[in-house]
């Protein structure tokens, strides 16, 4: 994951315009592993929404944050059909193993875990979600293979 | 032109014209939070509920908000029935354990029966019902200085990371248009403080009395066209000069 990723090179892909502001963010918060909060006014300028509509937006979105995520970032489903089938413990052993809360990140900043509601594939809950992978029908004992994968 | 009832009347109107409006105009009493008339209306707060119904719904009523539901022939309106005053009833439950610190949702509550409400969720100082009113007022109208952020509980109206607005021209727009006075600010002499930033007003060329911040007045000088040093005469002192000038018209 490239971290030193020009705005300038980020902001050009899109044209300047307010329907860009969603894409860019995903960009930076996908480069930075965060929005780092001195780009907000260029990427406000750029696309014309002031300042105040950027951070509306990007404090709206879970996908955003301005503090930096860790390398692997771990979520948890806890909608209801995976809080039946048992979220509660894969979310209390991941807090156990990582040291941390859910909505924590690592001091190393390896990981952040994460809780969600419903990501829409409840056939398949309890669910975990590692980075962009899925893993479904997870068991608390699951999570040593993810987070040696995310090592 | 087109007919429709309210409360039994049968009123005029034109066509998609709110029912909030036809209501006012007709002198029906309609609650509402989040209607303002610098802002579209937004259907925000749900106090406006009103129930409707046609003669062909054989029967079908539903509610909607009054603020922006379109007005059409023969509708017919019903502002005060027990589904109504229920439906407020339980919007206000949650509006005042939202803002324990709301005289007005207080009151309001009171009016609809909620003596003792129970339930208490938000801070005791609280009083942002989260209407959108200021923040559209300021992104619409002026320079767009604070916005809704976070979500969920923890959505709140602030500056850009609750910091010092930059663009901000403490012209107190957001404030003055806060139905829950909710927005704080002081002005103590010659200085106004409003999401943590302190204005100097500009005293008044003639009298001395506090009148604008310079930035608002440079702002609204670039709007209108009007000499920046235009706004900094008091209201006295404008109404004064305005007298004299007819004064010597009629001499
Ligand atoms: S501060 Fe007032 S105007 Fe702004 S959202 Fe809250 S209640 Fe509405
Ligand atoms: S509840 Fe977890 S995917 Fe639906
Ligand atoms: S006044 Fe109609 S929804 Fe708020």
């Amino acid at each position: 994951m490239a971290t030193n990723i020009n705005l300038d090179d980020i902001l050009t892909r899109y044209p300047e315009e307010e329907a860009s502001l969603i894409e860019i963010l995903h960009d930076i918060q996908a480069a930075h592993r965060h929005l780092p909060r001195e780009t907000m006014k260029t990427v406000a300028e750029y696309t014309g929404v002031p300042l105040s509509r950027v951070t509306a937006v990007a404090t709206f979105y879970s996908a955003f944050s301005f503090e930096p995520k860790g390398e692997t970032v771990i979520k948890i489903c806890m909608g209801t059909a995976c809080h039946v089938k048992g979220a509660n413990l894969i979310k209390g052993e991941a807090e156990r193993k990582l040291g941390i809360k859910a909505g924590q990140t690592t001091k190393d900043g390896k990981f952040t875990l994460e809780v969600v509601n419903c990501v829409g594939a409840c056939a398949m809950a309890p669910l975990v979600i590692q980075n962009e992978q899925y893993y479904g029908k997870f068991k608390p004992v699951d999570l040593d293979k993810l987070l040696r994968t995310g090592e | 032109m087109i007919e429709l009832t309210i409360d039994g009347k049968r009123v005029q109107a034109r066509k998609g014209e709110h029912l909030l409006a036809i209501a006012r105009r007709e002198g029906v009493e309609i609650p509402t939070l989040c209607h303002h008339e610098a802002v579209e209306p937004s259907g925000a707060c749900r106090m406006c509920m009103v129930e409707v119904t046609r003669p062909d719904w054989e029967g079908w009523s539903k509610l909607v908000t009054a603020c922006n539901f379109p007005a059409e022939e023969d509708l017919i309106v019903r502002t005060r029935t027990d589904k109504v005053m229920q439906t407020r009833k339980e919007i206000l439950e949650l509006l005042i354990a939202r803002t324990p610190g709301s005289q007005l949702i207080a009151e309001m509550a009171r009016e609809y029966g909620l003596d003792h409400p129970t339930l208490t969720v938000g801070e005791l100082s609280e009083k942002c019902i989260l209407c959108d009113i200021c923040t559209r007022v300021c992104q619409n109208l002026v320079t767009g200085a604070i916005s809704r952020i976070n979500r969920g509980v923890e959505k709140e109206v602030n500056t850009p990371f609750a910091e010092v607005s930059d663009v901000c021209i403490g012209c107190l727009a957001c404030a003055k248009s806060c139905p829950t006075d909710a927005i704080e600010f002081k002005q103590v002499g010659l200085e106004r403080t409003i999401w943590g930033r302190t204005f100097d007003l500009v005293p008044c060329t003639q009298c001395g009395a506090p009148t604008l911040p310079k930035e608002q007045a440079e702002w609204l000088s670039e709007r209108t066209g009007m000499k920046v040093e235009e706004y900094f005469v008091c209201v006295k002192c404008k109404a004064a000069q305005t007298a004299r000038t007819y004064e010597n018209i009629a001499w």
